[in-house]
């Protein structure tokens, strides 16, 4: 179990997270919706432990363990991994080379092949290099397929579907799908109804904090309902803080 | 070719070197690849194909070569130049002078291997001359020892003419760099293109210093002159990349890369545009700084050390 214990971060001067609560258990599918800028990459970069992310208060605890202050290296060697919402470009690195990160992940060709796959993308891929010879699409396709190769147990995924087209949501789903069955718990942050609907679990997320949670359906039209029309996250933090 | 009995020995370590710095001696000896093998301060084989002339001799702490590209000839394979030194100390100089002719077209892998020696100074000049419209692609890899005690000083100087192409990589990735002074400098006339590609690898405290020059002389010339170096410890890197816009339609673009880890090294680069035509275009790019932080996290999240990580990103760059 993965848990954010009154979590606050201040970046610059300002509050991003605000006494935030959450709770991710092993196994499950989450999904993590809100508007843009209301904090959900900086929920997923503090999960992961990035640097600049460090909480000024709260907890983050990993079987209550409390893991707050580890990096993201410690992070990953205790089963969390993350797709960022930017994938980063590498220079003269190929595609094989990435996904067996230059031979430390002990997998084969065809490991590397069938992840690509179940990722959208061809075994052509292997050998072009992750630069910025590559569209914003494909390299969201070879991070997803990146994660594949790995065996993490809990999977942070920052808007897997930005930048790729409409059919390949359901290979996103596919992929989280595929990552429930091993007993990863996957974390995604969509804007995404299908994504969604595909997921034993949602938190709507709103000017720092978690504004309601529960059955991803139900989240997804409240989103929909609430936070479509609505471009001034802070009012709803009013209404958030009078409930 | 043949390798004269005298040198038999020698060949055997000079191949040993070549091989250390990438390069297949298995080539060496092959009679359709036209080589020079230079040890110390001779040269050890020769071998010639069609098309190419090649007149050599020895001169004060070294040798010498005249390498003709005849008029139109297109070498097949790339001519393979062997440049070591199999002793601990001393001095080796290296002339070079290369024409090639109008429409000629030639490559060439040079690998200047240097893994025993803990105390060289090799001295390289050389001049070439590029036809209308011929084509020459140089290829430089060096491989020095891990003493740091070689010092290399070279110093190239081009003349493009009409049309024609000249491309120079130079890489020193693979060990120690030593002392470091690359000076080359090309004048480009009417659309003719040049491209300089540098690739250094700095450790312990090395000294390394490159300025390349664009001299964009003639209406249409096309240059582009691009630096990576990996300055790690104590290195200190001082990379000046120049561009000349003489003539209108010229562009030019100058580009350095420093990438340091450490908080001992010590590194500037320095971009120089200057415009006589206003027809010239140039641009610069320039960076200095820590590898990328955002690719060390998406690294570290699947598992790398930042050691690991900071190495995965160099090796790529450096590729
Ligand atoms: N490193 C940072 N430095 C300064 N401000 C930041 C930083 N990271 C995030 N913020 C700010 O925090 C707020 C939340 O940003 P965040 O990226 O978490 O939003 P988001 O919900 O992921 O939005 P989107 O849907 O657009 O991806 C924004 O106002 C943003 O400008
Ligand atoms: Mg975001």
């Amino acid at each position: 179990m993965l848990e954010l214990k009154n979590i606050s971060l201040t970046i610059d001067e300002n509050k991003i997270l605000n006494n935030l609560n959450m709770r991710f258990d092993e196994g499950k599918r989450y999904v993590i919706l809100g508007n843009n800028g209301t904090g959900k990459s900086t929920i997923a970069n503090l999960m992961m432990g990035v640097k600049k992310y460090h909480p000024q208060e709260g907890k983050i605890l990993l079987n209550g363990k409390d893991i707050t202050d580890l990096g993201v290296y410690e992070r990953a060697k205790l089963g969390i991994t993350i797709a960022f919402q930017n994938s980063v470009r590498f220079e003269g690195i190929t595609t094989f080379d990435y996904l067996t990160l230059g031979g430390k992940v002990k997998a084969s060709l065809e490991d590397a092949k069938k992840a690509l796959e179940l990722a959208g993308l061809n075994s052509d891929y292997l050998k072009r290099r992750v630069d910025s010879s590559l569209s914003g699409g494909e390299r969201k396709r070879i991070e997803l397929a990146s994660i594949l190769m790995l065996e993490m147990k809990y999977v942070i995924l920052d808007e897997p579907d930005s930048g790729i087209d409409m059919m390949s949501l359901e290979t996103i789903s596919n992929i989280i799908n595929i990552l429930n069955k091993r007993g990863t718990t996957t974390i995604t942050i969509t804007h995404r109804e299908e994504i969604a609907q595909n997921s034993d679990y949602a938190y709507l997320i709103c000017a720092g904090r978690v504004f309601n949670e529960g059955a991803p359906e139900k989240m997804a039209s409240y989103y929909k309902e609430l936070c479509d029309r609505c471009d001034h996250p802070n009012d709803l933090l009013k209404i958030a803080e009078s409930r | 070719m043949q390798i004269s009995a005298n040198y038999a020995n020698e060949f055997e370590k000079i191949a040993e070197a070549y091989e250390k710095s990438g390069g297949d001696a298995s080539n060496l000896l092959d009679k359709s690849i036209s080589s020079i093998i230079i040890s110390g301060d001779k040269i050890i084989g020769l071998n010639t194909v069609k098309g190419v002339e090649i007149e050599s001799g020895t001169q004060e702490k070294g040798v010498w070569a005249k390498i003709r590209i005849l008029k139109g000839n297109k070498i097949e394979k790339p001519i393979h130049l062997c440049t070591g030194f199999l002793g601990k100390e001393g001095e080796q100089r290296v002339n070079f002078d290369f024409f090639i002719e109008d429409d000629a077209e030639v490559s060439f892998i040079s690998h200047c291997s240097f893994p025993w020696s803990t105390k060289l100074t090799h001295k390289m000049v050389a001049n070439v001359h590029i036809g209308k419209n011929a084509v020459m692609t140089y290829n430089d890899e060096h491989f020095h020892s891990e003493a740091g005690g070689v010092t290399l000083i070279s110093d190239t100087h081009a003349v493009v003419e009409d049309g024609g192409k000249y491309e120079n990589n130079f890489e020193l990735t693979k060990t120690r760099v030593g002392t470091l002074k690359v000076r080359m400098d090309v004048d480009l006339k009417k659309n003719a293109v040049a491209k300089f590609d540098s690739k250094i690898r700095g450790k312990e405290d090395d000294e390394i210093s490159i300025v390349e020059s664009l001299g964009l002389n003639g209406e249409g010339a096309h240059g582009i002159a691009k630096s990576t170096v990996v300055a790690t410890d104590r290195t200190r890197a001082r990379i000046i990349n120049e561009a000349f816009g003489n003539a209108p339609y010229s562009k030019g673009h100058i580009e350095c890369n420093e990438i340091t880890k450490g908080d001992k090294v010590d590194v500037s680069t320095l971009p120089v545009l200057k415009v006589t035509n206003d027809l010239s275009e140039l641009t610069h790019e320039a960076s200095i700084g820590r590898v990328n932080s955002e690719q060390l996290d998406t690294l570290m999240a699947k598992g790398m050390s930042e050691d690991e990580a900071t190495e995965f990103i160099i090796r790529g760059i450096l590729r």
